[in-house]
């Protein structure tokens, strides 16, 4: 729920509370004091009346007098008045249909020339009441329109004063740690939105910084280890030269040998994911896939021809403008992937089409959530020779160039495609 | 053939002058830029292995006073920085390789005589060894003065052997040379050991010796010397 919708809601509550209790307040106040000055004018009437019995002026009388009976004679006492509201069933001249209407009624008993008389008058309600009715129903109205103002003027306001804080909302949306400028922020007259404008730039400012230091530091280091390593490499090759060491010690170089490779392969490969992420490959090149994957299988052609695997084709020649080295290093661990794990006699499919490049492969089904294949360091085999980079590799290089990564299996035929977007210039010879 | 190494980690240009050094090669060092610079306007040089990131200055500096003495001479970039930008510039600025940190000494080497060979291309210049003969540019071999039939592979691998003959070279050095250093694959032993045994075969065949030999496992030697 917006805030807006919030606050308007809570207006609106409130506004529908304070209409019934003030309507009914009016309604209270305008009965009494209305009914009061009619009970005045019933009061005139009556003096009126009895001043003419006095006086024996003729009187206009709407009712037969009657008698008055003796329960009602002892009932009530000299100078007794009653008021009190009444039905009476009128005939509304000019629609012939009969019909109770609320007055108000003064009874009287009073002693006039020794005999008793009893003075009733009345008055109609009903424009008293319709009176009120329409006092209420405007005043409705009133209160009506100014929400509806209030309302509109709201949106109004709102609309723009929040601008800015969409506006930064979306930017902060797109904002990534990796960018390498600060982020802009739309400014704001508001106190709140300026106070925290700044924090927001404080904070991103301070997120990109240590991003980058960490990122400097994780290359430096992977740097630095370079050449300890090499210097290491090399002593052992020199050692191996020598022509008085035993096996014993000769398998021991090896050991040591090997673990130092390891370890510069770690090393060289997550610089490169380092590098990929960091968007330090981003000269883009016209580079044709056909070429590439050509080139990659006569690279990988004794590991096919090892494993007696059959390769399946269907490549096009589209054109695709990427940078050279990521597109060779994808290709190259694809292409290494589907060798490594499958199986003797096994298929490998490769289709590139304008829209997407896959690779399936035959293979053992996958142990493990194929949710995390693309993660760091996440083996499916315990073999040595693996160090688990390799689908993270290819995850960085299609998440840079924003092309969509998929894996499904199928029929025991593990698959990955590679779908390009819109990155493709349709090239056809 | 006159070498000039500059690398500010001596423990490393030890190494590399050491291993060079029993090739035909007269090797000179230099640990600094100003030691380097000094020895470039005053020597000639064939090749310069030269070390990118300096304590007191930039390898590519040193690069282009190089390219402004002497256009022939060869260099080879070595970078602990595998980065874009310094590969392109340096072979921007006439570099003839680079080659990142680590790297084997066999395959700095196969480099540096790749590089010498591509320098002086006469058109015949053979690499000999007893009675194999390898043309590089045509890539044709004879064994006796017959041609041997070899796949891009073998001839690859036996043109290794004999730029680092004498040398123990080990299974991953062979296997990065022959696939590249990308690859990841146990298997590639297993065909460096086929490829050889094709290789030996084929040599045999025309009357060659058997100049590989293995080293416990480790890696193999070609040479004419016997254990």
């Amino acid at each position: 729920m917006k805030l807006i919708e919030r606050t308007s809601r809570t207006y609106l509550w409130l506004s529908i509370v304070i209409f019934i209790v003030s309507a009914g307040m009016l309604i209270f106040v305008l009965t009494t004091v209305m009914n009061n000055r009619l009970d005045e004018q019933l009061r005139y009437s009556k003096e009126v009346i009895s001043k003419r019995i006095k006086y024996g002026y003729p009187l206009t009388i709407f009712e037969e007098p009657r008698e008055l009976n003796e329960a009602e004679q002892k009932k009530y006492p000299n100078d007794t008045i009653i008021f009190k509201d009444t039905l009476i069933l009128r005939n509304i001249e000019g629609e012939g249909v009969d019909e109770f209407e609320k007055y108000r009624q003064l009874t009287a008993y009073e002693t006039l020339h020794d005999a008793r008389y009893k003075i009733v008058a009345r008055n109609s309600l009903v424009r008293n009441q319709d009176f009120i009715w329409v006092i209420v129903l405007s005043s409705f109205i009133i209160i009506l329109l100014l929400l509806i103002g209030l309302w509109i003027l709201n949106t109004q306001i709102s609309k723009k004063l929040w601008h800015p804080f969409y506006t930064n909302i979306d930017r902060l949306k797109n904002f990534s740690v990796q960018d390498q400028e600060a982020i802009e922020l739309e400014n704001s007259n508001i106190d709140e939105f300026k106070e925290l404008n700044n924090s927001i730039q404080n904070l991103t400012q301070k997120l990109q910084s240590d991003f980058s230091s960490l990122k400097e530091f994780s290359e430096n280091a992977s740097h630095e280890m370079q050449t300890p390593l090499a210097i290491m490499q090399s002593k052992i090759e020199l050692l191996l030269q020598s022509d008085n060491i035993n096996k014993e010690q000769s398998e021991q170089l090896q050991s040591i040998y090997q673990a130092g490779k390891r370890l510069s392969k770690l090393n060289k490969t997550l610089l490169l994911l380092a590098k990929v992420e960091n968007q330090q490959y981003s000269t883009k090149e016209e580079v044709s896939f056909l070429n590439l994957i050509e080139k990659q299988l006569e690279n990988y052609e004794d590991f096919i021809l090892n494993k007696n695997i059959t390769v399946n084709k269907n490549l096009s020649d589209h054109i695709i403008s990427t940078n050279t080295i990521l597109a060779d290093t994808l290709i190259s661990n694809l292409l290494s992937n589907a060798i490594k794990h499958n199986i003797n006699d096994g298929i490998i499919s490769i289709i590139y089409t304008e829209e997407q490049l896959i690779f399936s492969n035959t293979g053992e089904p996958l142990k493990g959530n194929p949710e995390d294949l693309f993660n760091r360091f996440k083996k499916q085999s315990t073999r040595k020779d693996s160090l688990g980079l390799g689908l993270a590799i290819i995850k960085q290089i299609c998440d840079v160039n924003q092309w969509q990564l998929n894996y499904y299996c199928e029929d025991k035929l593990h698959t990955l495609s590679v779908s390009f977007g819109n990155e493709i210039h349709s090239e056809e010879n | 053939m006159k070498i000039l190494i500059v690398e500010d980690e001596v423990e490393l240009l030890d190494s590399m002058a050491s291993y060079l050094k029993n090739e035909d090669f007269i090797c000179e060092k230099a640990t600094s830029f100003f030691d380097a610079e000094d020895k470039i306007v005053s020597f000639k040089y064939d090749i310069i292995i030269l070390d990118i990131t300096l304590p007191d200055g930039s390898g590519i500096d040193l690069l282009k006073l190089v390219k402004e003495q002497s256009s022939k001479t060869g260099v080879l970039i070595v970078s602990a920085k595998d980065s874009l930008d310094d590969k392109l510039k340096g072979l921007d600025l006439g570099a003839d390789d680079y080659i990142t940190k680590p790297f084997h000494l066999a395959e700095l080497n196969s480099r540096i005589n790749s590089l010498i060979r591509r320098r002086n291309f006469d058109g015949d210049e053979f690499i000999e060894f007893n009675e194999i003969r390898v043309d590089p540019s045509s890539k044709e071999v004879t064994v006796h003065g017959k041609p041997v039939e070899l796949t891009k592979k073998e001839f690859n691998l036996l043109l290794y052997f004999i730029t680092n003959k004498n040398k123990v070279l080990t299974k991953e050095s062979i296997a990065e040379h022959l696939w590249g250093d990308d690859i990841e694959m146990a298997d590639s032993y297993d065909f460096i050991y086929t490829h050889m045994g094709n290789l030996r075969k084929k040599i045999n065949k025309l009357g060659g010796n058997n100049y590989l030999q293995t080293m416990y496992g480790l890696g193999y030697k070609f040479t004419d010397t016997l254990k």
